[in-house]
């Protein structure tokens, strides 16, 4: 017997956890790379 | 005499054990003849041969040395994220980090996981075999051995070269997929050339995506964690020997464990079974299906996006690097021999591998 209710539950989580995770991912990639610029410029506004 | 001819393995050979032999051979055969994945082909093609020997024991339990593979290696979880820290250390996620918006494509491909999921469960299979069977369709080997070990042991052996055999033959079954779903205009798409992407950003991903991930889906920690420790000795810079050894000499000999462990569960009783044909079946629908999702994704992101990215890159979230990538690359200087898309499908590509043990950690977390 198939436990549908199982089946399903593991579809939406399933994507919902990829999705999520990798648009958290680009999130944090554009926020430490804007950062990382500030960083840099405040660096060579020092220099 | 007679009693002595009794001993030897000839008189315990069965019709299963010869059929298997063929199997090996034919693995052997492809490994070396065609190239077709030889580094696994050939210890799982040798692995097999020897499992069918009869009267030897290799795979019994407790005392078998191929058991002893099988059980410390792949039972303790050790051989697939040892795998990982090597393709960590390989992996360069600079074209990812130069383009974040491939992260969602490799996401998209991972559609084809939940097809052959609910197709396995349709053929019969119950929750812990479909969710091994759907994550062939994610393309990547460490990760399909890794949850089938977890959910579903009884069909290592042909999740295992379902997907390694599907990964191997990347070049042969997405083209038609890519030309059924794309336009000559789309495939002619340029894409401008990705920024250059500096070395605290590419020392930065792996301490982030490891926070991230593991933080959302704590069961894909063996598997990420490794993946990113791996990409930090090669990015750091300042530890060569530990990523020089990750990505080579560990990473030679764990897959020499590995071949020859999957090949070892393939004995005739175990491997001989219709269970074994759907799910060769199902691997080549996931598969179909997560090709067919990363390119109408990022057909679907076209229309929301000013600057417009070539369809064929979409089809490079099935993990499967680089071979998927190098297929995109292929398709696209086909149309326009003056596009170069290699770089800007190794996004979606790595991204690929991260989804899929993000799709196998949630798997492990719910069915096991």
């Amino acid at each position: 017997m198939i436990d549908w209710g199982l089946a399903v539950k593991i579809f939406y989580s399933g994507l919902s956890a990829v999705f999520s995770s990798l648009a958290i991912l680009i999130g944090a990639i554009y926020a430490f790379g804007k950062i990382l610029k500030i960083i840099e410029k405040k660096d060579q506004d020092y220099a | 005499m007679l009693e002595m001819v009794l001993t030897t393995g000839f008189m315990h050979l069965t019709v299963g054990n010869l059929v298997m032999w063929l199997i090996a051979f034919f693995f052997i055969y492809l490994a070396i003849s065609k190239r077709y994945e030889p580094l696994l082909l050939v210890p799982i093609g040798f692995g097999i041969l020897i499992v069918n020997l009869p009267l030897t024991h290799l795979m019994e339990e407790g005392e078998g040395l191929l058991w002893r593979f099988y059980h410390y290696g792949l039972e303790w979880e050790v051989i697939p994220p040892l795998i990982f820290l090597g393709l960590g250390a390989m992996t360069d996620f600079g074209p990812m980090i130069a383009n974040p918006k491939t992260l969602i494509l490799g996401a998209g491909a991972q559609f084809g996981v939940y097809v052959a999921f609910f197709g396995a469960l349709i053929l019969g299979f119950n929750v812990q075999e479909a969710c091994s069977i759907g994550i062939i369709g994610g393309a990547d080997g460490p990760t399909t051995i890794y949850t089938t070990v977890h959910l579903a042991p009884h069909l290592l052996g042909a999740t295992a070269i379902a997907a390694y055999s599907y990964m191997s033959l990347v070049p042969i079954i997405q083209p038609p997929i890519m030309r059924l779903l794309t336009t000559e205009k789309e495939r002619r798409i340029v894409m401008r050339q990705l920024r250059p992407v500096s070395k605290k950003e590419k020392i930065l991903f792996p301490l982030v995506t490891v926070l991230v991930i593991c933080l959302i889906v704590p069961k894909s920690a063996p598997l990420m964690a490794m993946f990113m420790l791996g990409n930090l000795f090669k990015e750091c810079g300042v530890v060569k020997r530990l990523s020089d050894a990750s990505a080579n000499e560990l990473m030679n000999i764990v897959t020499i464990f590995l071949g020859t462990s999957v090949g070892a569960t393939m004995s005739a009783g175990r491997f001989l079974k219709w269970d074994v044909i759907y799910v060769f079946i199902m691997g080549i629908v996931a598969f179909a299906f997560s090709t067919a999702a990363g390119i109408l994704l990022a057909k679907f992101m076209n229309i929301f996006s000013r600057e417009k990215m070539n369809p064929l890159i979409g089809s490079a979230g099935v993990s499967a690097v680089p071979m998927a990538a190098r297929v995109s690359q292929l398709m696209g200087s086909k149309a326009d021999p003056k596009n170069f898309l290699l770089m800007h499908a190794m996004g979606p590509n790595v991204a690929g591998v991260i989804g899929t043990v993000v799709a196998a950690g949630v798997f492990i977390a719910l069915a096991g």
